[in-house]
């Protein structure tokens, strides 16, 4: 006679990946609608894990759907693979999971990141997962979700070229920083998340599958591998990014990359390069080490 | 690596958690045992948040935060969210509850009668000092009642119903798995009706007060007359797979009934419900489902504004995610405003072009201030 213990697996805290396999078959059904709906946000019942909302939650529960014990997680934070939050998710990660982290940009299967793209390309066998605080470009000029799912099914996007004009006419320029709203597959305008306008020409026909999720906002939204995303502007003034192809890091020597400026105590500043491991890769490589470092989207300070 | 030597930031978060944790102390079974038996007010409000029911958890989870009330709830709902779902009990019906504590503004006496039960609303709010010079605080023996109260009461809408005096709609019949649930499925607006009730029961007390203070003000539209509240125990039957159904034991529940008596010919009702003893919360948040209906878009009383805003997890993360580094977006701001601020520089000093008439009599009109104007808002900058 089979014994009762024989029919059932061992109690365990947690199931693998901390999520259980119900709430991990609604991400999966969330994300690949996103991905037939390029742009389009998705929503999704968002469980609570252990960390609070607003500090990565949409972009963990994407993870860790996404990974399993053969995989390389690579987390950032503005950039810095050490920022403590990027560390606190990368060992919960790879606590609740086996998965390997990881600081290369080359290594890594899986790439959560708050705020930055890595400055070397991403190839079709990666997985870039942006964390979202605000998933809806709307929201400046309709705070209401509802209002703005119908204003998205309508391709209602008026007001946010309007926002821009406004600016443009009232600091004669377009003043926008990050979050820089974007045209997706020519349909759905979606906020990239606050990564630079830097970042933003990397997520066009790129090569890798980008997923963007908000944990505490429910939704999630994805650009798949060769899918136009197009910056909103107007035919006379063309979206620049930041002015940053000239700064040089001041530890490194690189030059032609997004930079962090940091104030100095003499009244002027200098720069570093956000893209923290790549700094770390140059710094070896001058010093002599062989140290691979891949393509980068950027060459001489211009997009390629 | 001089890069990396100036950051180190897994060491710096272990060290800044054992910080906290040393100024709480070890936390043992007996602190648990002891928030369990001497703050059940406080366990109840965490345990309604959460939406679970776990006393002893919930004891666990304020010795383990703190008292950080946000923290508690967040472990819970952290930990709530990975338990299997075992059975879905059978619906608890107002005539079911076992009451310790129902009482009607609206009418003097109702059917079953006004049940006081346990509360410090007549007590005068003086703070017993006399505890802190080794004067105890304790009352007398409570005093029974010559008949004891029955334990379960009729509703009062029941008899305001059979009066034609509240609308009536017939039960829908719907299976116990196919009861809207918005821990499994996303809050969409307008919400199912079952999606609001379990979102206010779950919302946090200060947040719903907040807003539920605000249409009782006057910002809403319905004036709440408190139909009734009450404090009860519910029993937890469940369905055996044999197909008997019996009880898993009891949980606490408090639950308002408020009445909007202007327009028309009946009255309108708000109700909300909740795990655990929390009478403030409810009637808050009654007082929001009362008013919800044909509120305005992005008043405090609209149900898509009250509910998204009293979700203690996500509000409260949000708030404390402010700390994290922002240093990116920050910069990404920087080039454009200095560039604005260059070209506002160029446009006053040749004058034709300025955007605004100079105020100062200088000729020249180098020295005027900069126009820049008000600042420009961002897409996307209000939330991150």
């Amino acid at each position: 006679m089979t014994a009762l213990g024989e029919l059932t697996r061992p109690w365990q805290a947690m199931s693998y990946g901390f999520l259980d396999p119900s709430a991990k078959r609604e991400l999966r059904r969330a994300m690949l609608k996103a991905v037939a709906v390029p742009g389009c946000q998705i929503p999704y019942a968002s469980r609570e894990v252990p960390m609070a909302r607003g500090w990565g939650t949409g972009g963990l529960q994407v993870t860790l759907t996404l990974v399993n014990p053969g995989s390389v997680v690579k987390v950032i934070d503005q950039g810095a693979d050490d920022s403590v939050n990027a560390v606190s998710i990368r060992q919960f990660v790879e606590k609740v999971t086996g998965a390997r982290g990881t600081w290369d940009t080359q290594e890594a299967t899986i790439l959560q990141s708050r705020h930055r793209i890595p400055e070397e390309m991403l190839r079709e066998d990666q997985i870039l997962v942006l964390q979202v605080p605000n998933p809806e470009p709307l929201r400046p000029v309709q705070p209401n979700m509802s209002v703005a799912r119908q204003m998205h099914a309508d391709a209602d996007y008026g007001r946010l070229w309007l926002v821009l004009y406004e600016q443009i006419v009232r600091s004669g320029r377009i003043m926008q920083g990050a979050s820089y709203p974007a045209m997706v597959n020519g349909r759905h305008v979606m906020t990239p998340s606050p990564i630079p306008r830097w970042d933003l020409p990397k997520l066009n026909m790129s090569r890798h599958l980008t997923l963007l999720s908000a944990g505490r906002e429910k939704r999630i939204f994805a650009v798949p591998p060769f899918t136009r995303v197009e910056p909103l502007a107007f035919a006379d003034i063309p979206f620049r990014v930041e002015d940053h192809a000239s700064l040089v890091c001041h530890r490194s020597g690189v030059t032609g990359f997004f930079m962090n400026e940091i104030p100095q105590t003499g009244g002027d500043s200098r720069h570093e390069l956000s893209d923290s491991h790549f700094g770390i890769k140059a710094i070896r490589r001058a010093e002599g080490e062989a140290v691979e470092i891949g393509a980068t989207w950027y060459r001489n300070g211009a997009m390629t | 690596m001089a890069y990396v030597a100036t950051r180190g930031g897994e060491r710096a978060i272990a060290q800044a958690e054992r910080l906290y944790r040393e100024g709480l102390g070890p936390v043992d079974r007996d602190r648990v045992t002891v928030i369990a038996r001497s703050l059940p007010w406080l366990v109840d409000r965490v345990m309604g948040e959460a939406s679970l029911y776990e006393p002893e958890l919930a004891a666990l989870a304020l010795a383990q935060t703190g008292g950080d009330l946000y923290e508690a709830v967040l472990l819970l709902r952290a930990w709530r969210t990975t338990q299997p779902r075992l059975a879905i009990a059978q619906p608890v019906t107002q005539d079911r509850l076992f009451t310790l504590r129902r009482i009607s503004a609206a009418f003097k006496d109702i059917p079953g009668g006004q049940i006081l039960g346990p509360t410090l609303d007549y007590s005068h709010r003086i703070l017993a000092t006399g505890v802190l010079e080794d004067q105890p605080l304790s009352s007398a023996p409570v005093q029974k009642a010559d008949h004891p109260a029955p334990p379960h009461h009729p509703s009062l809408a029941a008899w305001q119903k059979a009066q034609g005096l509240v609308a009536d709609p017939p039960r829908e019949q719907v299976a116990p798995d196919a009861i809207p649930d918005l821990t499994r499925e996303p809050l969409l607006f307008p919400a199912p009706r079952a999606h609001r009730l379990q979102s206010l029961a779950r919302a946090d007390s200060g947040g719903v007060l907040a807003l539920g203070y605000s249409a009782m003000r006057g910002y809403g539209n319905a004036h709440p007359t408190v139909n009734e509240l009450r404090l009860a125990e519910a029993e937890l039957r469940v369905r055996h797979p044999r197909g008997t159904v019996f009880s898993a034991g009891r949980v606490k529940i408090s639950q308002a009934e408020v009445a909007a008596k202007n327009g028309g010919t009946r009255i309108r009702l708000g109700f909300a419900a909740t795990l655990g003893w929390n009478e403030v919360k409810v009637i808050s948040a009654a007082t929001l489902d009362l008013n919800a209906a044909g509120a305005t878009k992005g008043a405090p009383t609209e149900e898509e504004f009250f509910l998204y805003h009293t979700e203690p997890v996500e509000a409260s993360g949000f708030c404390i995610h402010f700390k994290l580094p922002h240093y990116v977006t920050f910069q990404s701001s920087l080039d454009a405003m200095r560039d604005a601020k260059a070209r506002s520089a160029v446009t006053t000093e040749t004058g034709p072009h300025a955007r605004y008439p100079h105020t100062s009599g200088d000729a020249g009109g180098a020295s005027a201030p900069a126009t820049l104007p008000d600042s420009v808002e961002q897409i996307g900058e209000t939330a991150e």
